[in-house]
């Protein structure tokens, strides 16, 4: 069976990296996140439509670090993404981004990554919504 | 046989369409009680604003009578105003769903297309219309002598962010003060106190471009362009900025979300010749209330005494540009409803180009500009 691809949610989801650290807001929910550590090297990755093995492997190549210690955090890292909708699974298979990063000549220490969510903007958010309209009417409803 | 492209299928730009029907409604408004032109001056773009009819003219030009300029040749950017109840025409019926508004709450419908975008707020009922790329907006209310308080503190705010943004121009909720044209930008989100401190920092000298929004541009020197020349502030603050509440304009508060309602003063009244029309941005500065829960990140527990001599050093703390950018951006795109990724690009460009800074806000409003006019200073 072949792994799940994710995805970064971009209908809903704006980010930037500043300084090491990924601020991402998800416009459809009123929270935004900050990513730090090795965080923004895994989104990176998952921009470039790596699936969770294949980030593993390239954390492995540009990281020092135990492969379990790495896989550990990548997979608690995807599942708290999925759970947030930061991500969503991807339609159909195969990378469309940049291609995995080469082995480094010296490789730094891994940092697991650390997601922290932030919720004082959400009623501002929810007095405020925003409807999108398509020629259908609402394509989705309110958030 | 691969590579061949399927017909093109043509879809309604519903957008465009109610953009024109709704530009055809003013000229019949403008037609039926005349028009009113007048010429502003802002962030370094000439816009015309085209009243039909005097009901819309006084309340919404008057925030921006600072900003005031020469009739151009030809203006880049225009956007006409009218309201329904004084010239006696409605815009067109919606083509959306309608939306439902709890009290003091204000849902929008957004219809979008490559060349236009139209906004139907349902708690004030303003209309909102462009064609960002031709510099062409409209704006409708229902009835000009209901105006919400929301229209009155940051007039045509969803039509300027839509034409400034296809210019480089950020609409961004954040205030700018500075000395000699060269300041900092005060971020944070509503009730962090960047009004109070802009307030604080206008009486104590300082310049000021606005308390609560700007319109950003990037670059290499990254300025703040003036909005509005009002500002809003609790009756707390203007008993702490020694300003006599009752003096305030009572027609001006506006139900806040959190805490007090908030009124509008005038900026150039309270502290004449400080307002600016821009400034140059130094640094990014995020006020906060040591007492109340911050996005901020650890910090030492700085007491800052009231008038005490060290204030003005102990109070400003180095963040990170990702603090900063944290502290701009969610209220920015979020609380203000600038809602798209470009929006955060620009203004992680600037968390990159300037410093970031926090201020430990001081019960003392004076202590408080010190300490920004110390940082000015010392940011040269």
């Amino acid at each position: 069976m072949s792994e799940q691809r994710l995805r970064i949610n971009t209908e809903s989801v704006v980010h930037e990296t500043v300084d090491g650290e990924l601020i991402a807001i998800d416009l459809s929910g009123g929270s935004y996140y900050s990513l730090a550590g090795s965080g923004p090297a895994i989104w990176s990755l998952l921009l470039g439509g790596a699936t969770e093995s294949e980030i593993c492997a390239a954390l492995a190549r540009t990281h020092e670090g135990e492969p379990e210690a790495i896989r550990s955090a990548v997979s608690d890292l995807l599942g708290q993404l999925l759970e947030s909708e930061l991500v969503v699974p991807a339609d159909g298979a195969g990378a469309t981004g940049s291609p995995a990063p080469a082995a480094a000549a010296e490789k730094a220490a891994f940092e697991p990554p650390k997601l922290e969510r932030y919720t004082d903007m959400k009623d501002y958010f929810l007095l405020d919504p925003i409807h999108e309209v398509d020629t259908a009417g609402w394509p989705k409803p309110a958030a | 046989m691969a590579g061949q492209a399927l017909p093109a299928t043509p879809l309604r730009d519903l957008a465009g369409e109610y953009t024109r029907a709704l530009g055809e409604r003013f000229e019949c408004a403008a037609a039926a009680v005349g028009e009113r032109r007048h010429d502003l001056e802002l962030a370094g773009l000439r816009l015309r604003l085209i009243f039909a009819g005097p009901a819309l003219e006084e309340v919404l030009l008057a925030p921006f009578a600072h900003l005031a300029a020469p009739a151009p040749a030809a203006a880049e950017l225009t956007i006409r105003i009218f309201d329904g109840a004084s010239t006696g025409v409605e815009a067109p019926p919606p083509t959306w769903p309608p939306l439902e508004a709890a009290p003091g709450a204000n849902p929008t419908a957004r219809l979008r297309s490559d060349a236009a975008c139209v906004l139907a707020a349902a708690g004030t009922g303003a209309l909102t219309a462009a064609r960002p790329e031709r510099g062409e907006g409209l704006f409708f209310l229902p009835d000009a002598t209901r105006i919400a308080p929301i229209e009155r503190a940051t007039p045509l705010r969803e039509v300027l962010q839509l034409l400034m943004a296809a210019r480089g121009r950020w609409f961004t909720h954040a205030g700018a003060v500075g000395r000699q044209g060269r300041g900092v930008l005060l971020v944070g989100r509503g009730g962090s106190g960047k009004s109070t401190l802009a307030l604080s920092c206008a009486l104590a000298g300082l310049e000021i471009a606005a308390d609560d929004y700007v319109l950003l541009e990037g670059g290499a020197a990254p300025r703040a362009h003036a909005l509005q020349s009002t500002a809003k502030l609790t009756a707390d603050s203007a008993e702490r900025l020694g300003l006599d509440p009752a003096a305030i304009d009572p027609a001006g508060f506006e139900p806040a979300l959190e805490g007090p309602a908030k009124a509008l003063v005038d900026i150039e009244t309270l502290a004449p010749g400080r307002l600016r029309r821009s400034l140059r941005i130094a640094a990014i500065v995020a006020p906060h209330v040591p007492s109340v829960r911050s996005t901020l990140g650890a910090h030492s527990a700085t007491k800052v005494e009231r008038g005490s001599p060290g204030a003005a050093k102990l109070a400003v703390r180095s963040i990170s540009a990702a603090e900063g950018l944290r502290a701009v951006a969610p209220s920015t795109l979020i609380q203000a409803g600038l809602r798209s990724a470009a929006w955060l690009a620009a203004l992680g460009d600037l968390a990159r180009a300037v410093p970031s800074f926090a201020l430990d806000l001081s019960p003392d409003p004076a202590a408080n500009a010190a300490a920004v006019e110390g940082l000015v200073a010392e940011l040269g």
